[in-house]
This record gives structure tokens, C-alpha cells and sequence, in this order.
């Protein structure tokens, strides 16, 4: 790509977005060199903040003309490096974008623009009945543009589906600064760009609003919390309560690491001494609920679990929410640097991939703690480490790849809802055929031939060198 | 009558590998030869009459099960596999994939999928998209790629699944499936009812809509083809329709369900509905999944089947419509999803242009709904705007992405919106 006329593109944005939507100079800059994946660290050229669909496109067709590189940003909450300006370009941050402009609940849809963070929607909708189902944990902070992006997930996706199931139009300025309404209403004479689009990272064009599906709330629910002798345990009763054909509202892992500081954290009276606890919810008609909390009473019981007990009131459901929920920033506490992993595998190997996670840390010497999506066979194993120490740092990332090619090697993937971002880049060729990328391939030239929106992100390049990591952090949150 | 779509062409392959797939189109792809894939021969009214020459890419034997890890609740199959052979394997353990292909003895999941086949289940299953994981297919350069995977849960990469869905063949012949499958439920029932009029209709729609009854697929039906059908056609002449509710889940919830909407519905004037409980509800399952797949002609008369989509509380107006155009016309409609399939005789030739071009795409797009022709009689020359509309914003996009995957325009050409527009 030619270089970037950077003056004058800043001051065609400051004529179009006013000066105070454009940060160019460096001490603003360093802000956004990069998101909730700390590894990698890049500076943008410029940080812009529109405000509208119009003023996106013109940013979009301002970035074309210039030559440069266009990343859409939420509120930075990727795991995977999704928005790091791998190398510069134009930060296009959403954030202002953040109205709810249409709550229909007879057409059980809502439509917001992409800043308005996940649990603005969920508060806007607290008393109507209805609620988004995707419920990722970043919940409080990422946006619904963000979840659209990643295709996000969530403790419910159990039962509910991830974003993918929930999104019935998109308006997106696609590369060339043009604006697409795709949906809300099915047209069968069309492909579907809508579902192409949703976990397409901002490679293929920015999300300026989002028609979202709402769900129900249910009639009832329970909400249970089963503690095990053993992390084997617990995941065997999880495996044979989806093999037996329950499937509950969400079925969430947490090992006794994690347990340990999340009790030391926010003292929920767990015993520390749990190999693991596992929250379940079940949903759905009152009168229905008894028999499957029966039924996965009895699965752990067989499993040896030490107790199974309910959240008796609301307060007691919403603390053992929060307790999952807190659980990964509770990790501060047992170690200055942390990284999250997200792998995935099919359900019944969850026993055989937390095993081999236990066995790797030990090969390693590597502290790996796990929260586990585990109904899914979606595992979190985060490893925890000192980022001053070198050696350190050495064995946590090749722990870190070695369990991630466990999950390939188990016929799973190594992102189930965090995204490829940069992190996962160079295990897009193990996972997939050089055919299957180059398919991708093609669906990115179709929609961004000058390969402007979120370079470097989701699909390596042809010739793409395997990026040696020098460090896996992510610093703990104070 | 011969079907309006019937494949012109002379020669017929049947691979029984996926490599051979490949390797036929490549050797199409050489003498730039269209290639016309087909599956169970069901869907092939849909779209466009096709009228190139070239070969008929038969996916039959390319039907064997490739992995049924049950107790993962997935399972990976070839594409040419029919839905009754599908659901044969999932009965087996009590699982099912809740989507309804109509013909199921023929159809085949490749072929369901390149026509995006839905049913009444819509509602509380979902569709094909929110149940296909990882794909295989040829593109039209004969090159075999895949997407997606086993797991239930994958963000890696593009989800070029949802990308064939509905495609009709025209990016690429599928070969292979993985499916998230759900366990069979306890116990069902459908739930069905006259409704007096249309205002009364939208009450209990609007009801079930924001209902915790979870309802797996709510119906409207109307007009003579259900007139032979025990529940699902009205007991009283004076009735403007049917409302139909399926419920699903264990006895229990099944039988609290339909204690709440009966007494929901009597408030609505719908006085004790007709309850038919599990196998009893085959054959008006039957019904209701074959609705959809109406031939060209019936009754003697030559019919316009279309598929209207619009927002779910456009659905009765848009009946409304339907009816006032064409008193004569059958439909059933998903209701809770604004999708209405209606069968329009045609009492004279010429009519269809006026019926679809003024009478009924006008209302529809004015409501933000689209409206498609899904068979037609023999005889009729329809363009490509006539079956799928006017296109939309996104065609020259879908344009380009249809020439990333067959540049040469082989696949299935002729048939889909892609080339025509």
C-alpha cells in the first residue's frame, strides 16, 4: 500500500468529525495500542470517534482514499488482539455510537447502535420480559458490535446459542465507504452476508447498527451448585448429563485454583478444599423444573460430587452469577501476569482435555487454573505466571500452544467465542486446509480487495512468517 | 406436466467419493461445461428454469454416515444422505434434528441446505444456520474446502456455512455435513383452534410472542388445501382460519403448557382447541411439512406458490392481503416468524404478472417484507426479479463473492438470482 498522507487525512477527519473526535498526538495514542490482549502493543496513527453511520462511511472513504488501514474498536475487551492497530491506521472507535434506537417486543427484536455495551441492553430490558441471550463474561464493558464481531458467547449459549443465533440485520459500512442495510427480514433470493459478517472481526466491514434478536426470560429457574472431590469428576457428571440428552440453561466449570481465589477474593463461602464446583441453571415451565434438577442431582451424585445445593432466593442466584462471573479477575490475586486461554472440544472430551491441561501445566511447571463453559466443551484454562521471569514466560507459551493443539488433536478448535485476533493467527493453518483459508480468502477480497479493514487479523497471509511470541501476558487488573 | 425446472441436461454422474465430485467439475470446469448438481430431485421447482446444457452432478451416492458421536449431541454425514436416513440414525438415540425437509424419503441434507429448507419448528429450533457447524464442498474450480468444524462452539474463521446456506448450488456442491443435533423431547402436542377473526388472531399472537410457555412453532393456516385435514382445517365455515401451537419438553411442562394457553385462548374466544398428542400428531405434522413443496398445479388449476417474509406483526395484515387478492388462495403461515407460504390459483393466464408485480411485492416491500415465487406452473416465463424481486443493495457484493467461488459461472447457472439480476 502506498504510505499514509497522515497530515492530511488528519485534517480532512478534523473538517468532517470536528478536532475533538480525532486524537493524533502520541500520548493519546498509546491508549489504544492495544485491547484486553496486552502481548503485542502497536500505536495507531489516529484514534477518530464518530458518531453516526454517515460519519463512519466518511471516515471509511477518507482512510480509502489515504491509503490506510481502518480498525474498528468496541471497548477493547478482546482476548485475541482483535483491535491492535497491528500496523498503524485508523483506530474507528464506536464507543459514541451507544443508542438503543428501537425496543420492539411484539417483533422480539431490538435495534442498537454497535457502542451500546451488552449490559446497557440488558438494563434497558430489565422488566419487559425479553432479554439478549448472549452473556459473555466481559459483559459489564464489551458492546453488542464487539459481540457481533467475535461472535461472543457466554455462560447461556448452552442453551441459548452464541451472537450468531441472535442477529437479524446489520447495517455495515462496507470498504469502499458505502452503507449495506442486510435483514432484518429474510430474503431467500440473497446469500447470507448476515451470518458471514457476524464473528467476521472487522475484516470485512464496520457494524454501524444491529438488528438483535430478544428471547423470552423464562417461566422459572434454578440454579444450582454442585462441588466435587476431583476436576475429573465434575467434568465426567457434566459430560454424561449432555450425553443423556439435558440440556440445561448453562453449565459452568470452575477448578480449585480458580475456587481458592474466588473465595479469598469474595469470601462466598466456598470450601477451599473443592476440586472444582460446577453452577448449574436449569429454565423453562415451574412445574417442570423439579424433575430436571432431579435428574442432574442424581448424574453428580453418581459422580461423587460432595453436595449439590440451590440458590434458595434470588440475592443467593445473582452471588453464585457474580462468583463466576468475578472469577477471572479474582485470578489477580494469585499471580501477577495471567493468560486466558479459550480452546474448545467436543463435549464428551472435556474430562480427557482437563486432564491433559493438569499433565501439560505439570510438564511445564506452569500454574494453570480453569473456568470451563464446560456444557459446551468450551475450556478457559488460564495460566498464570511472572512476566519478569523469562523462563517463565517461555514455559507458559508453549503450554499454552501445546494445550491448544491438544484441543485441535481432540477434533475441536482453539477459539470458541474469544476470536482468532492476532493470538490465534498461526494456528489457522493447522486447523484448517490451505484450500479452506484460501475460501476465506476469497470472501475477504470480494468484500475488502485493498485488504484496509483490520489487516493482519483472522486469516494469515499466504506467506505469513509464524509470528514468534516473546511474551503471553495479560497483567493482572489491579 | 413436466416440471417448469427439469435439468436439460444429457449426461448424468453419480461419484460415490467426494474426490470424485472434485475431480467431475474440474473436468466441467475444463470445457466450461455447467454443472447441476442434484440431491433428491425435490427442490429443483425452486428458482429459475435452468437452460444451458451440461451435467447433471447427482450427490445419491454420496450418502453414508462419517461420524455419529451421539453423546456430543453432532453428527457428520455426506451431503447426499436423505432427512428420513438422517433421522433414522438420530431416533436411534432418541435425538433429532428439529428442522422439517419436506419429502424427506428423497430429499437430501445437501440439497436442504443449498435451499435453506425450514418448517413450523422454526419458531423454537431455529433454522438450518443455527444448526449446521462445519461444511464441505467444491467450489466451481473443483477444489475442495471446508468451514466450521465438530465443536458446537467455534469462532475460528469465517462461517462460510451460513455462506451456502440458501445458495442453491450456485458457490459450490456440498459434499459433507457436521449438524448440532437435540435430544427427541418427551412428549409433544399440537394445540389447534378456530380463530373468529383476524383481530383476535393478533391478541393471541401478540401473547404468545412474550409467552413463557415456549411454544416450538405457532401456526396460522387458512383456505381450502387443509379442508381434508381432521385438526388442522376449521370446525365452523364462519372461522377465518386455524391457529396451531406445537409444545414439546416433558409431560409435565407439556401438560401445564396446555392448560395455560387453553385458558389464554378461551379468553380470546377460542373455546376448548383440539389437543392431539404425539405419534397421533404424525400425519398433521405431515401436512404441515409438506405444505410448502405445492406443485405448480392443484385441483385441475394452474397455482402460484410464493413465500412472503415480514415482521412477525405484519404477518395478518399481509394475510389480510392475501385473501382480499385472491379469496381463493390456501397459506399457512409461521406466524411467530412472519413467514407465510400461500398457494394463488391462477383463474387466468396473464394474472400472475399483475398479482405479483403491483398487487402483492408492493404491500410487502412497504412493510420491509420480501416476497418469492417458489413454484409456478409449466408455461409461465418468469425472470429472475419475477421469482426472487427487485435485487437488493447487497447484489453486486453477492456478485463479486459468486465469482471468488465459480469464476466461469458453472455452478447451477441460471437458477439462483446471482447471474440474473
Amino acid at each position: 500500500m502506498p504510505p499514509v498522507q497522515l497530515d492530511r487525512l488528519i485534517r480532512e477527519l478534523r473538517a468532517r468529525l470536528g478536532s475533538e473526535n480525532v486524537l493524533s498526538d502520541r500520548s493519546e495514542l498509546v491508549v489504544y495500542e492495544c485491547d484486553g490482549f496486552t502481548i503485542e502493543k502497536n500505536e495507531p496513527d489516529l484514534v477518530v470517534f464518530p458518531r453516526s453511520t454517515r460519519q463512519v462511511a466518511e471516515v471509511v472513504k477518507l482512510c480509502r482514499q489515504h491509503h490506510a488501514a481502518v480498525i474498528a474498536r468496541g471497548a477493547g475487551t478482546s482476548l485475541a488482539g482483535g483491535c491492535l492497530p497491528l500496523g498503524g491506521g485508523v483506530v474507528v472507535m464506536l464507543t459514541r455510537m451507544r443508542a438503543i434506537l428501537e425496543v420492539n417486543l411484539r417483533d422480539r427484536y431490538a435495534l442498537v447502535e454497535p457502542g451500546v455495551p451488552n449490559i446497557q441492553l440488558a438494563r434497558a430490558l430489565a422488566g419487559s420480559g425479553f432479554h439478549f441471550a448472549p452473556d459473555p463474561s466481559s459483559q459489564v464493558s464489551c458492546t453488542i458490535g464487539g459481540n457481533v464481531a467475535t461472535n461472543a458467547g457466554g455462560p447461556h449459549t448452552l442453551k441459548y446459542g452464541v451472537t450468531g443465533n441472535h442477529v437479524l440485520g446489520l447495517e455495515v459500512v462496507l470498504a469502499d465507504g458505502s452503507i449495506l442495510q442486510l435483514g432484518p427480514v429474510e430474503r431467500p433470493g440473497e446469500l447470507d452476508l448476515i451470518g458471514v459478517l457476524v464473528g467476521s472481526e472487522g475484516t470485512l466491514a464496520i457494524v454501524t447498527k444491529a438488528w438483535v434478536r430478544l428471547t423470552p426470560n423464562p417461566h422459572d429457574f434454578r440454579t444450582l451448585r454442585a462441588m466435587f472431590p476431583t476436576v475429573d469428576d465434575a467434568s465426567s457428571a457434566i459430560s454424561e448429563i449432555i450425553g443423556a440428552g439435558i440440556v440445561p440453561a448453562a453449565m459452568e466449570l470452575m477448578d480449585q485454583g480458580i475456587v481458592a481465589a474466588v473465595e479469598e477474593a469474595f469470601h462466598f463461602g466456598f470450601p477451599a478444599d473443592a476440586g472444582a464446583v460446577v453452577v448449574i441453571e436449569v429454565d423453562g415451565p415451574a412445574v417442570g423444573l423439579a424433575e430436571q434438577e432431579q435428574r442432574i442431582v442424581e448424574f453428580c451424585n453418581r459422580h461423587h460430587a460432595r453436595e449439590v445445593l440451590r440458590a434458595a432466593s434470588a440475592e443467593e442466584r445473582t452471588l453464585l452469577w457474580k462468583c463466576r462471573k468475578l472469577a477471572v479477575g479474582a485470578v489477580g490475586r494469585l499471580s501477577p501476569s495471567y493468560c486466558i486461554q479459550d480452546g474448545v472440544v467436543p463435549r464428551t472430551r472435556l474430562p480427557h482435555i482437563l486432564r491433559r491441561i493438569g499433565q501439560i501445566a505439570a510438564e511445564h511447571q506452569v500454574r494453570i487454573v480453569n473456568v470451563a463453559h464446560a456444557g459446551d466443551g468450551n475450556v478457559h484454562p488460564i495460566l498464570l505466571f511472572d512476566e519478569r521471569d523469562r523462563d517463565q514466560v517461555q514455559r507458559v507459551l508453549a503450554a499454552g500452544r501445546e494445550l491448544l493443539e491438544e484441543c485441535i488433536a481432540c477434533g475441536g478448535s482453539v477459539t470458541a467465542e474469544h476470536g482468532v485476533g492476532v493470538e490465534k493467527i498461526a494456528f489457522m493453518s493447522q486447523l484448517f486446509a490451505a484450500a479452506d483459508l484460501e475460501a476465506m480468502r476469497r470472501v475477504r477480497w470480494a468484500f475488502d480487495p485493498e485488504g484496509r479493514l483490520n489487516p493482519g487479523k483472522l486469516i494469515p497471509a499466504h506467506d505469513a512468517p509464524t509470528a514468534e511470541r516473546t511474551s503471553p501476558v495479560r497483567r493482572a487488573m489491579a | 406436466l413436466a416440471p417448469a425446472n427439469a435439468t436439460p441436461s444429457a449426461e448424468q454422474i453419480a461419484p460415490d467419493q467426494q474426490a470424485g465430485v472434485a475431480e467431475a467439475i474440474r473436468a466441467a470446469a475444463a470445457s466450461t461445461t455447467p454443472i447441476y448438481p442434484v440431491g433428491g430431485a425435490t427442490g429443483l421447482d425452486y428458482g429459475l428454469p435452468v437452460t444451458r446444457p451440461g451435467l447433471r452432478l447427482s450427490l445419491a451416492k454420496l450418502n453414508r454416515l462419517v461420524d455419529y458421536p451421539h453423546r456430543d449431541l453432532t453428527i457428520t454425514v455426506e451431503a447426499g444422505m436423505t432427512a428420513a436416513d438422517l433421522a433414522r440414525h438420530l431416533a436411534a438415540n432418541r435425538q433429532r434434528l428439529p428442522v422439517e425437509v419436506p419429502q424427506a424419503d428423497r430429499a437430501t441434507l445437501g440439497g436442504a441446505v443449498a435451499v435453506n429448507a425450514s418448517g413450523p419448528r422454526r419458531y423454537g429450533c431455529g433454522t438450518l444456520r443455527d444448526c449446521l457447524l462445519g461444511i464441505s464442498a467444491v467450489d466451481g474450480r473443483g477444489t475442495v474446502f471446508s468451514a466450521g468444524g465438530r465443536v458446537v462452539k467455534n469462532a475460528a474463521g469465517y462461517d462460510l456455512c451460513k455462506l451456502l446456506i440458501g445458495s442453491c448450488g450456485t458457490l459450490g456442491v456440498i459434499t459433507q455435513l457436521t449438524l448440532m443435533v437435540r435430544p427427541m423431547p418427551e412428549t409433544s402436542a399440537l394445540l389447534a383452534g378456530d380463530v373468529a377473526d383476524l383481530a383476535a388472531t393478533e391478541r393471541c399472537l401478540a401473547g404468545l410472542a412474550g409467552s413463557k410457555l415456549l411454544p416450538v412453532a405457532i401456526e396460522v393456516l387458512a383456505g381450502p388445501a387443509w379442508n381434508d385435514d381432521p385438526l388442522l382445517a376449521p370446525r365452523r365455515k364462519t372461522a377465518a382460519g386455524r391457529l396451531v401451537v406445537a409444545l414439546e419438553g416433558t409431560r409435565t411442562e407439556v401438560e401445564w403448557m396446555i392448560g395455560q394457553l387453553a385458558a389464554q385462548w378461551s379468553r380470546e374466544g377460542i373455546a376448548a382447541p383440539d389437543v392431539v398428542r404425539d405419534q397421533a400428531a404424525a400425519p398433521h405434522w405431515q401436512r404441515l411439512t409438506e405444505f410448502a413443496v405445492a406443485p405448480g398445479h392443484s385441483n385441475g388449476a394452474p397455482t402460484l406458490t410464493v413465500k412472503i417474509c415480514v415482521q412477525p406483526s405484519a404477518t395478518l395484515n399481509t394475510i389480510r392481503e392475501l385473501f382480499w387478492l385472491q379469496p381463493g388462495v390456501s397459506l399457512q403461515s409461521h406466524a411467530g416468524n412472519g413467514v407465510i407460504w400461500a398457494r394463488l390459483p391462477l383463474t387466468q393466464p396473464r394474472e400472475w404478472r399483475a398479482l405479483l408485480d403491483g398487487r402483492l411485492r408492493g404491500p410487502v416491500a412497504a412493510v420491509g417484507g420480501s416476497l418469492t415465487v417458489v413454484s409456478y406452473p409449466a408455461g409461465l416465463d418468469l425472470t429472475a426479479r419475477d421469482v426472487w424481486g427487485p435485487p437488493g443493495g447487497a447484489a453486486p457484493l453477492m456478485r463479486i463473492v459468486k465469482q471468488q467461488f465459480d469464476p466461469q459461472g458453472l455452478l447451477n447457472p441460471g437458477r439462483f438470482f446471482l447471474e440474473n439480476s
